[in-house]
């Protein structure tokens, strides 16, 4: 059964992997995409996240379901939003399958996938000022 | 239940029709005038005295020439009253029955003073004491003051209303409805009100073009269409056939928006004044009165949410468009970027959605919906 959420407060890895730790599984392995210092050459101080959370919701279950039909497996996936700090974790996926080629291939096809279509936005802080992220571009803040 | 914020050029209302709100009477009955003139409204009903007390206070001269000038200043075209609560013209008691015909008779009187045209009232209840008695004692009561008040000359009709079927009431079915009609016989001072919350829970649905069509058929055979002088137009909390009245805004009940378009468009109801009697009168009346003027006029008000970097491209981060009923996304998007050129970028890249579901351009659009626009997602 695969678990999906959105929230405010930091991610707990641990429980994330307790979720799909399941005794079939002979693998369990999680990514973790966390906020970097640096973006497009510019320093970056902190990132806040922002979300149309009735699809964002739907999007990510609809990609576990079918990354654990695709590849037998069990997968939990949370997205942090509002302001994250850096180093701190901004998304979460956690994987558990039979065997290890799987797990790797369906974690790789989560991630990817809600990069491209799950209705989440990133506004990036920088010293000169801040800019939204929307696909490949960066648009400065207007004020 | 939210409410919205100013709509970015509205579009003209062009409908003839009279729509309004039950007004509170605090600070004195005129007030439900000015406050329902302020909200837009061109026909207000009122209680004319404590809807919870069998005496009130006597009408003065004073009050009636307030009231009436103000009637005048505010132009409000048609006046309705709704009578007491404790009013039970069915009553078994005699002593329940004699009281609530006197109060009755002071509900006529009162509103025909005030030049309020139907008093609206539920058709009592028959508190297990034998229905056929309840309806034919409740026939005599309608027989015997519109008599009486027809040879005063008192002008005041009497409206009698749809009910949801809660506890003993009387009158929820529309045969019953029809029996006491064909019971009092024809009398212009007698007519119906219908009301949308208590036709639907009583299990007659409304809720698209066919289903409403099938009830307004309905009603037209075993009541009479040309009985009906009010409508009380109120969404519901509960479900159709509930027999549970509990009124919700206009849309956003179990019944929905659909109805209200049909109700407020419909040729052979356009003669009959519409009222709101909705929740949270001081902030959502005029809401509601809003929606029901736009629908009247063909209009749909829609919300466009902005994510992303589009977002600070407007003062407010969710812009409320009009748009002429029958419009899709196109509509919306050309009408968004009209009122703010900044968003051109919207028609080329981004996504829209309502709800949980992506929208296709041809999507058609309805009253109250929200389109999110979707920018290139940038999460992970």
């Amino acid at each position: 059964m695969a678990f999906v959420n959105i929230q405010e407060t930091p991610l707990e890895i641990d429980l994330l992997e307790k979720r799909v730790a399941i005794p079939v599984n002979g693998a369990v392995l999680s990514f973790i995409g966390q906020v970097r210092n640096n973006s497009r050459n510019r320093e970056v101080a902190y990132l806040e996240y922002q979300v149309y959370r009735p699809l964002a919701l739907k999007e990510m279950l609809r990609i576990a379901e079918e990354a654990e039909s695709k590849w037998g497996c069990t997968v939990a996936m949370v997205h942090r939003v509002g302001r994250i700090e850096l180093g701190e974790a901004s998304v979460a996926i956690a994987v558990g399958s039979p065997h290890r080629a799987e797990g790797f291939d369906a974690c790789r096809f989560c991630i990817d996938t809600l990069k491209e279509t799950v209705p989440i936005w990133k506004r990036e802080f920088c010293p000169d000022g801040s800019y939204w992220i929307e696909g490949e571009d960066a648009i400065p803040t207007s004020e | 239940m939210t409410q919205a914020n100013p709509v970015i050029n509205p579009l003209e209302r062009t409908h003839t029709r009279l729509i309004g709100a039950h007004m509170p009477t605090s600070g004195g009955i005129q007030k439900s005038l000015i406050s329902g003139k302020e909200i837009g409204c061109t026909v207000v009903q009122l209680f004319t005295g404590s809807p919870r007390q069998w005496s009130h206070p006597e009408l003065t001269e004073e009050t009636v020439q307030l009231f009436r000038a103000t009637h005048a200043e505010t132009g409000i075209q048609e006046l309705i009253a709704h009578d007491s609560y404790l009013i039970n013209l069915a009553a078994p008691d005699p002593a329940v029955m004699n009281r609530s015909r006197g109060a009755f008779r002071s509900e006529l009187d009162r509103a025909s003073r005030l030049g309020i045209s139907w008093v609206v009232t539920h058709m009592g209840a028959h508190l297990n004491q034998g229905e056929d008695e309840a309806v034919q004692r409740l026939i005599e009561s309608l027989k015997l003051i519109l008599d009486e008040t027809d040879a005063l000359g008192w002008t005041a009709g009497i409206a009698l209303e749809t009910t949801a079927g809660q506890g003993t009431g009387l009158g929820w079915k529309f045969e019953q409805l029809g029996t006491i009609l064909k019971g009092v016989g024809d009398h212009p001072r007698l007519g119906v009100c219908m009301d949308t919350c208590h036709v639907f829970v009583a299990g007659n649905d409304i809720r698209d073009a066919v289903t409403f069509n099938h009830t307004i058929e309905e009603f037209d055979k075993l009541v009479g269409l040309k009985y009906l002088k009010v409508i009380h137009a109120n969404d519901s909390v509960k479900g159709l056939g509930s027999r549970v009245d509990r009124h919700a805004h206009i849309g956003e009940g179990t019944i929905g928006f659909e109805a209200f378009r049909l109700i407020s468009t419909d040729p052979r109801l356009l003669h009959v004044p519409i009222i709101v009697e909705t929740p949270d009168a001081e902030t959502m009346h005029a809401v509601n009165v809003g929606k029901l003027a736009r629908m009247a006029s063909g209009i749909i008000g829609v919300q466009l949410q902005l994510h992303g970097s589009y977002s600070d491209l407007t003062p407010d981060s969710t812009v409320c468009l009009e748009l002429p009923c029958g419009s899709t996304l196109v509509e919306l998007v050309d009408a968004a970027i009209s009122a703010y050129p900044k968003l051109e970028g919207i028609r080329s890249h981004c996504r829209f959605a309502i709800k949980d579901t992506v929208i296709d351009t041809d999507t058609l659009l309805q009253e109250g919906d929200v389109v999110a626009l979707l920018p290139p997602s940038s999460g992970g």
